[in-house]
């Protein structure tokens, strides 16, 4: 696998070790669920995966998971522009907070959030009156969504504005541009694919999320019920082959996003190191 | 998820180069007020109110309550455990994120890039699903059920299933951490030690080891919040036996679910304060990289000035 | 101690970095490898270190074989380009390191250690530096520390690796004369590799020339400089006219001056190129009649420093020579811009195109 070029000692040991622990705990486990999917036929494999009712968790999660990508996508920006550009105070603190969905378990952030969007909680008793009622509908599914997404888009736009020099945006200016003209056509281009990889990354984490997501859902079936659920519910049933099935279908989406992720990223970093 | 939750700490090696904007770089103030305050909007609704409910909805039938709901058996028995696998998926993916990372950054192969797109895997994947691929494996129906409940082994609803998955779930942290800062310091000073005379073990723990403390702080940090929060795949294979294989988050789950609120959130505010404390470390050691970073640059300005 | 390099051959995929290398650097001598950047020296020296393998050839220390030992007992000292001191590390405990990572058996006590180092520091005379770290120097400093430690070990042989390559012009002058007295009162058989011909010409007892992967002249600095092997070495150290013209029964013409070299008698008319330093063009006002000559016309001059440089436009083809000469001597022919002169080259190499 390996033509050594180098005397640094260690290198057989520690490849070694890196692949046998990755095919322990993930490649061989990962292998299981697609070898499991063979015990079903083609035809039951796909009236498993075409079911109505897992039909509609998918259009619910995928929807959802884009919705509130495309709401972080924004806002996002929006934080990490106003963190990276303004001076306010508390700004260090809620920097820091903006971390918070990655260390905050998702059950504490699905019944927080059910608690304050509820009919009587904080937020909920001053919408619901409006006739927006979030908890229990696929709305509380995008706020769940949104946000154990939120570090993402702010995390990957934040450096790539801080490291963004002033002086393009000077000579823009000078060039006779507005600000508006400036952001759109300096700036914007410039973020572009730390933007799109933040977005696709907020999608991914969204499309697995079962943990903030079940309190909040409902889980009604059709409804507001997410694929993850299908695959518990399955599970809960005994019907492993079933829950494989839906699995695998995920997976493969997954897989799709992660290659589509690192190709952004590869993208990106050689955007950055061309220019340097 | 992938390298935005883990941004590399040396990312953080930036001096403050702000400098007062000019009025053709910057906007109006009103735009500004108003930009800022749209995200401070977008923020409480989804991360600072939710937050503070955790810990209001926790006290709100006084402080005994609260306490009584900690220790309880159960919740103990929940803290345990938690603890338990945090204890042994810690280290463990610390051991591979080093090996990894030694691997990765110090030597050229084929197939390297494969590697990392393997080992980055686990965050694409649902935990859900993480915990399933365990059930179809250890569970009774599976691989090794017949073999394992032969001799009396139980790995799934039990507590090596629930490490198993936790440790799957915070695979990639560690490494994913370490890997861009080892390639960004390169191999020489590892070739000066070993022109030193020094040994593999001695470069390690004494050239190595030093230079990327920090970063494998975080990392730790980082694996630790997520070991001890993770809910779905633990969901999957704990089987939800009270004070057996229940976990922290398992424990409010079921208390929330038996309509007991106060005892559900004040078990999820030691959850949130936990977070918390790993936002404070975190960010100290952001502080700490970006405060040796700028005290060698200044310290290099004062030299230059004195002879050679 | 000395070292014997034997047809070393070194491949990176399809590029071949080192094309059957041999050279000896004799003990206790200061060589330097000397060569454009991507012709293979730093490699050498790694393989000598033991940093990388050849694919081919061997190299012994003192007649024995290093095949065999890998870099920890090679014994030798190496000063990496850009120094690689550990970071985390007080100068002290970066010079003190080789002493303290030996085994136990071998280790120096902790006061042997204090002193030893104190002593390396005070070679390089940083000694008042111990206890900074290795971000808080400037450059020559870490240059002078990095030197120290690879000391500490008692090193056979000292390699370095572009020693003063990322210097200001200023203290590269200085600390390279500070080497060359350093190596004359400890007298270590040493490599270094540079790509800079004057640092090679001042520092080292012996220059390798390297180009393409490969050795084209070794000699001291008074050899390589006066006898050039090769037309590569020719323009590599220091400046050069270069005239195209034809060699005929050993006799070639540059103008009207037929230069005769005794070494291509028997080759009939063929191409080549003849170079000439512009220290050894000579210049007259008017033709004696003694010397062989061709006239020009002086287009523009260079008169800061000591030495006065010329720029002159041939008559007989549109072609600029260059020629160097003392103050005094510009003086008395009382040059200016358009002045006609009649120039002599003297020591012609020729090598055949």
């Amino acid at each position: 696998m390996a033509k050594r070029k180098n005397v640094l000692p260690g290198f057989s040991l520690s490849l070694g070790y890196t692949l046998v622990y990755l095919s322990l705990i993930v490649l061989i486990p990962l292998a299981a669920a697609f070898i499991k999917t063979t015990e079903l036929s083609w035809h039951e494999f796909w009236a498993v995966v075409t079911a109505p009712r897992v039909v509609a968790s998918y259009k619910l999660t995928f929807g959802a998971s884009l919705i509130a990508a495309l709401i972080n996508a924004v806002f996002g920006l929006l934080t990490a522009w106003v963190l990276v550009r303004y001076s306010f105070p508390g700004k260090k603190i809620i920097d820091a907070l903006v971390d918070l969905p990655f260390a905050l378990p998702t059950a504490v952030a699905g019944i927080a959030l059910t608690a304050v969007y509820s009919a009587n909680g904080w937020i909920g008793s001053i919408i619901e009156p409006l006739g927006i009622k979030v908890a229990f509908t696929p709305l509380g599914v995008i706020v769940a969504l949104t946000c154990i997404g939120l570090p993402f888009v702010v995390r990957t736009v934040q450096p790539v504005l801080e490291d963004l020099e002033a002086e393009t945006e000077e000579a823009a200016a000078s060039l006779g541009a507005n600000r508006f003209q400036s952001f759109t056509k300096i700036i914007l281009p410039a973020i572009w694919p730390a933007l799109l990889t933040g977005f696709a990354l907020a999608f991914a984490r969204a499309i697995g999320e079962y943990g903030s997501v079940i309190f909040i859902a409902g889980n009604m079936p059709m409804v507001s019920e997410i694929t993850p659920l299908i695959i518990i519910t399955k599970l809960e049933q005994y019907d492993y082959a079933g829950a494989t099935a839906v699995a695998v279908v995920m997976l493969g989406i997954s897989f799709a996003l992660l290659l589509l992720i690192n190709a952004l990223q590869w993208w990106t970093n050689h955007r950055l190191t061309a220019s340097r | 998820m992938p390298q935005a939750f883990i941004t590399p700490t040396s990312q953080y090696i930036r001096y403050n180069t702000k400098v007062a904007r000019s009025r053709a770089t910057s906007e109006p103030l009103w735009i500004r007020w108003l930009l800022i305050t749209i995200a401070l909007v977008f923020l409480s609704l989804f991360l600072f109110v939710p937050l503070a409910a955790v810990f209001t909805e926790g006290l709100r039938k006084g402080f005994a309550t609260y306490i009584s709901a900690i220790v309880e058996p159960d919740a103990l028995s929940a803290i345990k455990l938690t603890l338990i696998a945090a204890a042994i998926a810690v280290p463990l993916n610390l051991v591979f994120g080093l090996a990894a990372a030694w691997a990765i950054a110090k030597f050229e192969f084929k197939g390297k890039s494969i590697l990392i797109t393997l080992i980055d895997l686990p965050f694409a994947v649902s935990p859900v699903i993480a915990g399933l691929i365990y059930v179809l494996i250890f569970g009774l129906q599976g691989w090794f059920g017949e073999w394992l409940s032969n001799h009396d082994l139980k790995v799934v609803f039990a507590i090596p299933g629930i490490v198993l998955a936790t440790i799957f779930v915070t695979f990639p942290f560690i490494a994913r951490e370490l890997i861009p800062l080892m390639q960004a310091q390169g191999k020489e000073e590892e070739e000066a030690g070993l022109v030193l005379g020094a040994s593999g073990w001695q470069i390690f723990w004494r050239i190595t080891i030093p230079n990327i403390k920090w970063g494998l702080l975080y990392g730790v940090i980082l694996t630790n919040a997520r070991a001890m929060g993770e809910f779905g795949a633990v969901s999957v294979v704990s089987g939800h036996i009270r004070g057996l294989t229940n976990t922290m988050p398992l424990h409010v789950e079921i208390l929330y679910n038996e309509y007991n609120y106060a005892a559900a959130f004040a078990v999820a505010s030691l959850l949130a304060f936990l977070a918390l404390i790993t936002l404070v470390l975190k960010s100290y050691v952001e502080w700490q990289t970006a405060k040796n970073a700028l005290r060698n640059e200044v310290h290099k300005l004062i030299i230059r000035r004195e002879s050679i | 101690m000395s070292i014997e390099i034997r047809n070393i051959q070194k491949n990176f995929n399809s590029f071949s970095a080192l094309n059957n290398v041999s050279l000896d650097v004799p003990s206790g001598e200061l060589v330097a490898l000397l060569g454009p950047s991507g012709c293979g020296k730093t490699t050498l020296l790694r393989i000598i270190a033991g940093l990388e393998t050849a694919d081919n050839g061997s190299i012994h220390f003192h007649g024995n074989d290093t095949i065999h030992s890998n870099v920890r007992d090679r014994q030798v000292g190496f000063v990496f380009q850009h120094y690689a001191l550990f970071r985390h590390m007080t100068v002290f405990e970066n010079v003190a390191f080789g002493l303290r990572v030996r085994p136990r058996k071998t280790r120096p006590s902790e006061n042997e250690i204090q002193r030893r180092v104190h002593e390396l520091l005070e070679l390089v005379q940083l000694d008042w530096l111990a206890d900074r770290y290795p971000p808080q120097l400037s450059g020559g400093q870490r240059q002078r520390i990095a030197l120290a430690r690879a000391l500490a070990v008692e090193p056979k042989v000292l390699l370095l690796d572009e020693p003063f390559g990322a210097l200001d012009a200023k203290v590269r002058k200085d600390l390279r004369r500070w080497l060359r007295r350093l190596h004359d009162e400890l007298h270590i058989t040493s490599v270094f590799v540079t790509h800079d011909q004057e640092e090679a010409l001042e520092v080292a007892d012996r220059i390798v020339v390297m180009n393409h992967g490969k050795v084209e002249q070794m000699g001291s600095p008074q050899e390589v400089y006066d006898k050039p092997a090769s037309p590569f070495v020719y323009q590599f150290l220091g400046n050069v006219n270069l005239f195209h013209s034809r060699v005929n029964e050993g006799k070639t013409h540059i103008g009207d001056i037929e230069v005769e070299i005794e070494s291509f008698k028997e080759t009939q008319n063929s191409p080549a190129l003849a170079y000439v330093r512009p220290h050894d063009i000579d210049i007259q006002k008017e033709l004696n009649g003694q010397k062989p000559a061709f006239s020009a016309i002086v287009s523009y001059i260079h008169s800061l420093g000591p030495l006065v440089r010329l720029e002159l436009q041939r008559d007989d083809q549109f072609e600029i020579v260059e020629a160097e000469m003392t103050r005094e001597k510009f003086l008395q022919l009382e040059l200016s811009v358009g002045s006609k002169v009649y120039v002599h080259p003297r020591n012609v190499r020729v090598f055949l195109n």
